[in-house]
């Protein structure tokens, strides 16, 4: 005796993953299609497959890919899973932007230190140089892989895009995994966590991006790339450039005031009763605060040793929060209404 | 349409299937292309649903548990054919370009 689950309950748990909804209506198909795949029609045979048998890793994987594309659903699924699959697409699409003008802004300070296009010598503190040798090259082409990764979400070519991501974080994930060994690590845990949330994660929640997914509002987002680079990095630049950086924020800090700025800018929207589609957008705003917020909180240990700057990335922090909690109502709200869920072939049956 | 669905739609045009009768036509239908996890073809069937291509026909008791049948909708029928017609253009144009029509390809073939 195995003393344990038998096949038929070690599935059902599987399928535990599954929302309630989709449960209801195909739990009992699904269970009896899997054991027909499994049973011979020997009783003697049966019996000791349904006793000591386990869903393969293949079984509970088509399993846990057809869950995470009912909870962050296409249109079809119901509202709230509709509204978290579309804030994590945007709240996606958010970051890989923030890659891209990174990337931008280093390949301009790479034209501008070639003095490319007749452009005036740049600050030497500013200065960048091309890479040289095969794996720094492989490093710079990883990143500028960016902007090609988010014009082809955006596009909606998302399985070049995922491929993309994955070679795209590899590079940076075996620096570090080198700075680490060799101690040489320019900040204890900084470093790691930008990787995980602005590289792992985003390349974890393109799953959300499958063919049941609305494409997204291609102009828009194509304009995001040169609006992001001249609204936020130009006027850095410039600062930088005339000798102001002192009070310019860090990364983390930059992302905390501007995803703030966009929670105040949506706050008219997300109060207002009478705005369509409501919700989304705020939950898109609410998935940032908490990806900034935390980046923030594990890069505070940078400034440990300066109380000033400490002070400053903890009012960085409450900015955050406070504009984030402006939206969390209207966010709340994505998720709370769930009409009824689409028909089922069972209701339709002759 | 996705490989799949157009797999899952093709079974269906035989007759009413249960899901893992589904599963063992794709695989036949494919030369053993597609392989099916029970996952995916849920999946596949719940969308095919949610489309009005596909609706339960029966359900039957096997060994103590319900398999319930599904067949194809009039839209589903629809639906596969202009897919097939697409495939089909497109296989002529394969043939075309790779010289593989007329008698003469027929000739150096047999």
């Amino acid at each position: 005796m195995s003393g344990g689950l038998g096949l038929e309950q070690r599935y059902r748990r599987v399928l535990r993953l599954l929302p309630g909804y989709y449960r209801d209506r195909w739990e009992e198909d699904m269970v009896a299609a899997f054991l027909d795949s499994w049973l011979t029609g020997d009783p003697s045979d049966d019996d000791a497959i349904l006793e000591f048998c386990k869903p393969t890793w293949g079984e509970v994987a088509s399993v846990v890919a057809l869950a995470a594309r009912l909870y962050l659903g296409g249109a079809a699924t119901p509202r709230r899973y509709f509204a978290w699959g579309q804030a994590v697409r945007n709240a996606v699409l958010a970051v890989v932007l923030v890659q891209a003008v990174l990337v931008l802004h280093v390949l301009v300070l790479l034209a501008w230190s070639r003095r490319l296009f007749g452009l005036p010598a740049l600050p030497a503190r500013l200065m960048v140089s091309s890479p040289t040798g095969v794996w720094p090259t492989v490093f710079y082409l990883a990143h500028v892989a960016w902007i090609v990764i988010f014009v082809m979400l955006v596009l909606g070519h998302y399985r070049t895009a995922r491929v993309l991501a994955v070679l795209a974080i590899v590079p940076s994930m075996v620096a570090l995994l080198q700075a680490q060994l060799n101690g040489i690590m320019s900040a204890p845990f900084g470093p790691w966590a930008f990787w995980v949330l602005f590289n792992l994660v985003p390349v974890l929640a393109m799953a959300a991006f499958h063919s049941d997914a609305p494409p997204p509002a291609r102009l828009p987002w194509l304009l995001a790339l040169p609006a992001g680079y001249l609204l936020v990095y130009v006027p850095l630049l410039a600062a930088q450039a005339t000798g102001n950086a002192a009070w310019l924020p860090d990364f983390s800090g930059l992302c905390c005031l501007l995803v703030a700025f966009a929670c105040l800018v949506r706050v008219p929207r997300a109060w207002s009763r009478r705005a369509a589609g409501s919700g989304v957008w705020s939950l898109t705003l609410i998935l940032l605060a908490a990806v900034a917020g935390v980046y923030r909180i594990i890069t505070l240990s940078n400034y440990l040793r300066d109380p000033h700057l400490f002070k400053v990335c903890l009012a960085e922090l409450a900015i955050l929060v406070a504009a984030a909690a402006l939206v969390a109502p209207d966010a709340a709200r994505a998720q709370a209404a769930t009409p009824a869920p689409p028909p089922h072939p069972r209701t339709m049956a002759a | 349409m996705t490989g799949q669905a157009f797999f899952v739609l093709t079974a269906l045009a035989g007759g009413p299937r249960h899901g893992y009768g589904i599963v063992g036509e794709v695989e036949e239908l494919s030369r053993g292309r597609v392989k099916l996890k029970i996952g995916s073809l849920y999946g596949v069937l719940d969308r095919l649903a949610t489309e009005g291509l596909i609706e339960a026909d029966r359900e039957e008791a096997h060994d103590g548990r319900l398999r319930r049948y599904y067949r194809l909708t009039r839209d589903g029928r629809g639906a596969l054919a202009e897919e097939a017609e697409v495939h089909a253009a497109a296989a002529r144009a394969v043939r075309a370009r790779l010289g593989l029509t007329g008698p003469a390809a027929a000739g150096a073939g047999g």
